[in-house]
């Protein structure tokens, strides 16, 4: 009987360490899910200021910015009465089109490229930079390139989204060039403004859009996933984002996802989600597939609360 | 060492080993980043334009929907005699029927959905005040081709008409006639059969969830009446959640998953489900059929539609590629260009080509995967294979994707299908068909399909009276061909050892109703950047002299005995008169119900075996 000892006690020696694996993993996810507390938060003020030159045009407030490529390719400032008026410029539509913005407290612009409705010969070559409308001239140019970022016939998106951080006068700025079926391989980008270089680099988030938030618990970088039809949040500390993510909610249909995120109220953000699917899926219908929730963070229960617009 | 380690020693060392080997994989295994199909079975319908009219619980219905002329009441069973007595008072209750015919007299399809006691809730402050004395009921009805709700409030008592609202774009929750319809269509599909391994009863069903009232549609089609009945297996641990069409009275799609899955019906949609399915299935890896001696394996691509890829017709490689990579589609206008080129058509940018006095306008269509391309007219449904029967018998088999856009065939959506005909004898046809719509008449198509042979050694041959040998690249307009080698084939390529095929142009031999390809043909030497890859898109949509195929011509190169590619562009008008029609869809109303007619147009040609 003695010689079986060294077959048992090996047996016993991977049980429990098998156990032991089993409930660290399940434990892990447990915890990843309930960790969505991220404290709660209000609309505060902005560093962002709007261009100097829609002042020497005496364009009146309220001004909207409109990317949404509905009347006029690229860039368009709205104003006047129901925002009837428009400053467009032709040389603004010369990147094609844009996706997301963010001001710098001198009214620079900085904006992300996007490929909409058809290929043409320069779509994919204009999804890999940054461009910048300059605050007294209103020239658009291209600000930074990152040349790592390729989109292609099989994800024809790059960089795909910005936040201007008024703290340290950065950008974070997503890319998702890289992500396949199988694969998320999207970048979140950390770029001083003044010297443009990538102070971090997170690999592995498809992060369709990308927002601040300072919370009673800190700094967060909230993303809507491209791939999911989540919203998650990265803590920021001392300037440098965590590498794990928390899931803020998830949306019960996984065909949206979010593509804006605004903090509307204390506690409350408005998300704004659409269909996609790293394709160049039309949308002909009447906005219908546009959709838009309201967030709220109930600090009575910690939970977060959903509802539809 | 043997002397030195016991056996029992052995197997210890062997145990942790493994044990601990199988704990690391286990940990380190993560989730993959999404769209995962290892634990669903997604299941679509084989062929999509099949109703479920043979089903007995249809062909009641649809018997029933006729005798009613389009307003099918609820039957009694689901009446109590108050809401009999609601139900014949707004039967003939000229406001209530008002939008059962459009402006034209014509009668629309509606269904009675229910009528049961009104709910505070629904009630003005006037009927509150009425249904506080005297029992209200609530009536509601679907007009099917309006896709409005209606929704009747009545006083029971007084038989007074107190409410009606129309609710646009919003669809009720059914009645129970179509909740069994849609159980029935849902369990006897085929496809469903095959995976329960019998038919199944819908007593073996636990309660089916439809979908709550007033809410969105999971069909593809938003305006069509859908609804998602869950079909729950205790016994195997596992759910049908289903997708049926009550408007087209059809399965669209259905998936299996586990009980513990948190997604709930309204969760799923048709697109999603085809979305997923296509992508794993047949844009992730390539599919393998053999019938009928061939051999051939086949994928969707990113953006040249479905290619059929190491063609073999017993034991002979034939083809290395097919594929029709784009739809260029123009239109005619009169006048000048203005300051319109920013216009944009059914999510498509408009290009604009000036002529003289005119200009023509169209864009060029990429068909491809759903996700992860740049294609804008997306699968529908899976590539499907069938038999190909002539006079009753079967000579072969072709295979066919369907590519839509969402909205076809309303206005400037388009359908195109990519048929692959192989026949027992060793030929095969490529075929692109058209079904309109388009944005209107004088609609000019150009499909640019690519044929990459494996007969090595090609040389190309074109026939005017005797066969000529072309020695470098080239183009030829088969249109203003005047003599065909035994009056059916122009063109022939023939590899090592004289074996070869001839290419017999489509001039409406086939019996498929369609007026011939006027194609123009080129022949390039194999270049894998030259769309052995995806191409994005070739040429101008407008310039009618040019395919796009000619930028692989500029130096004419020399293929004599080498890699040959044949590119084949038909073009095609389409025709929307009145009973003359081609290239053409349109919806009517038929008994009370929206049909769709189809007039596709086919083209392509065949290549037939050198004897």
């Amino acid at each position: 009987m003695k010689k079986y000892l060294p077959i048992v006690i090996s047996l016993l020696l991977v049980l429990v360490v098998a156990f032991v694996t089993i409930w660290q993993k399940n434990s892990t996810v447990v915890e990843k899910e309930k960790v969505n507390d991220i404290g709660t938060f209000s609309k505060q003020q902005s560093c962002a200021k709007h261009p100097n030159f829609l002042n020497k045009l005496k364009i009146p407030q309220p001004i909207a910015i409109d990317l949404s490529q509905q009347q006029h390719k690229g860039l368009v400032f709205l104003y006047g009465q129901g925002l009837g008026k428009a400053v467009h410029l032709k040389t603004w539509e010369k990147f094609d089109h844009f996706s997301t913005y963010a001001l710098d407290p001198k009214g620079n612009m900085y904006l992300t490229p996007m490929p909409y409705i058809s290929v043409k010969e320069n779509t994919f070559e204009f999804q890999k930079s940054i461009y910048k409308l300059d605050t007294n001239s209103g020239k658009l140019s291209v600000w930074m390139s990152l040349d790592e970022v390729r989109a292609g016939g099989n994800n024809p998106y790059g960089v795909i989204s910005l936040d201007y951080d008024c703290d340290d006068h950065t950008l974070w700025v997503s890319a998702i060039d890289e992500t396949d079926y199988d694969t998320n391989r999207g970048v979140i980008y950390h770029i001083d403004v003044k010297s443009k270089k990538v102070l971090q680099r997170i690999e592995g988030v498809d992060a369709l859009t990308v927002r601040l938030l300072h919370s009673s618990q800190g700094k967060y970088l909230l993303y809507g996933s491209a791939r999911q039809s989540g919203l998650f949040a990265l803590k920021i500390e001392d300037s440098m984002l965590a590498a794990n993510s928390i899931q803020l909610v998830e949306l019960s249909n996984a065909n949206e996802h979010i593509r804006k995120i605004k903090v509307r109220a204390n506690n409350t953000l408005e998300l704004q989600t659409i269909p996609f699917s790293y394709s160049l899926i039309a949308q002909t219908s009447r906005g219908e597939d546009r959709k838009f929730y309201g967030l709220s963070w109930d600090t009575s229960s910690s939970s977060w609360e959903l509802s539809s617009k | 060492m043997d002397k030195v380690l016991s056996r029992e020693t052995k197997i210890s060392i062997v145990i942790l080993v493994f044990g601990f080997l199988a704990i690391g994989v286990y940990w380190f295994s993560g989730e993959r980043a999404g769209y995962t199909l290892d634990s669903e079975r997604i299941v679509l319908p084989k062929d999509a334009k099949e109703k479920n009219e043979s089903l007995q619980e249809v062909q009641e219905y649809l018997e029933d929907l006729k005798k009613h002329k389009g307003l099918l009441p609820l039957e009694n069973v689901e009446l109590d005699e108050k809401a009999k007595r609601v139900q014949d008072f707004l039967l003939k209750n000229r406001e209530f029927l008002k939008d059962t015919r459009n402006t034209k007299g014509q009668i629309e399809h509606n269904d009675m959905m229910s009528i049961r006691p009104a709910i505070v809730s629904v009630l003005s402050d006037r009927s509150k005040s009425i249904c506080q004395k005297n029992p209200c009921y609530q009536a509601v009805k679907y007009n099917y081709v309006t896709n409005t709700t209606t929704r009747a409030i009545v006083d029971a008592e007084q038989m007074q008409l107190l409410e009606l609202k129309h609710f646009k774009d919003m669809q009720p929750d059914i009645s129970l006639r179509l909740k069994k319809i849609a159980q029935a269509i849902a369990l006897n599909a085929p496809e469903v059969k095959k995976e329960l391994g019998e038919a199944p009863s819908i007593k073996e069903m636990s309660m089916a969830n439809v979908r709550g009232s007033l809410n969105n549609s999971p069909c593809e089609n938003k305006e069509h009446l859908c609804v998602a009945p869950t079909f729950s297996y205790h016994d195997k641990a596992e759910a049908l959640w289903a997708i049926v069409d009550l408007t087209d009275l059809k399965l669209t799609a259905a998936k299996w998953a586990g009980l513990g899955k948190t997604a709930t019906p309204a969760c799923i949609s048709e697109r999603s489900l085809q979305n997923r399915e296509i992508m794993e299935n047949y844009c992730q890896k390539d599919t393998v059929h053999e019938e009928d001696g061939w051999k051939l394996a086949y994928r969707i691509t990113g953006s040249d539609g479905l290619e059929v890829v190491d063609a073999i017709f017993k034991g002979e490689a034939v083809l290395k590629s097919a594929k029709i990579v784009d739809w260029h589609v123009a239109y005619e206008g009169k006048g000048s260009v203005s300051e319109q080129e920013n216009v944009v058509l059914a999510g498509r940018q408009v290009e604009f080509v000036s002529e003289e006095d005119k200009f023509l306008f169209g864009y060029n269509d990429a068909m491809g995967c759903p996700m992860f391309s740049t294609s804008v007219v997306l699968p529908f449904n899976a590539p499907r294979v069938f038999p190909l029967k002539q006079e009753g018998k079967k000579v072969g088999f072709y295979l066919l994707q369907d590519y839509r856009n969402p909205k076809w065939p309303m206005a400037c959506n388009y359908r195109y299908e990519n048929r692959f005909e192989f026949y027992n004898d060793g030929s095969f046809r490529v075929v692109g068909v058209n079904i309109g719509r388009g944005c209107g008449e004088k609609a000019i198509y150009r499909p640019v399909m690519r044929i990459d042979m494996a007969l090595n050694n090609e040389s190309f041959y074109k026939y005017s009276g005797t066969w000529d040998k072309w020695l470098t690249e080239g183009v030829d307009l088969q249109s203003e061909a005047k003599v065909y080698a035994e009056n059916k084939y122009l063109y022939k390529i023939q590899g090592a050892k004289q074996k070869g095929y001839y290419v017999e142009p489509n001039r409406g031999q086939f019996n498929d109703g369609s007026r011939g390809d006027n194609a123009r043909v080129f022949v390039t030497r194999f270049k894998e950047d030259e769309g052995d890859l995806d191409l994005l898109t070739l040429g101008s949509c407008c310039k009618l002299d040019e395919d796009g195929v000619e930028r692989y011509l500029e130096t004419r190169e020399n293929i004599e005995g080498q890699d040959l590619v044949f590119w084949y562009v038909p073009k095609i008008q389409n025709d929307a008169r009145a009973g003359q029609e081609y290239c053409w869809a349109d919806t009517v109303l038929e008994d009370g119900r929206l049909v769709v007619k189809e007039f596709p147009c086919s083209v392509g040609p065949k290549f037939v075996p050198i004897k």
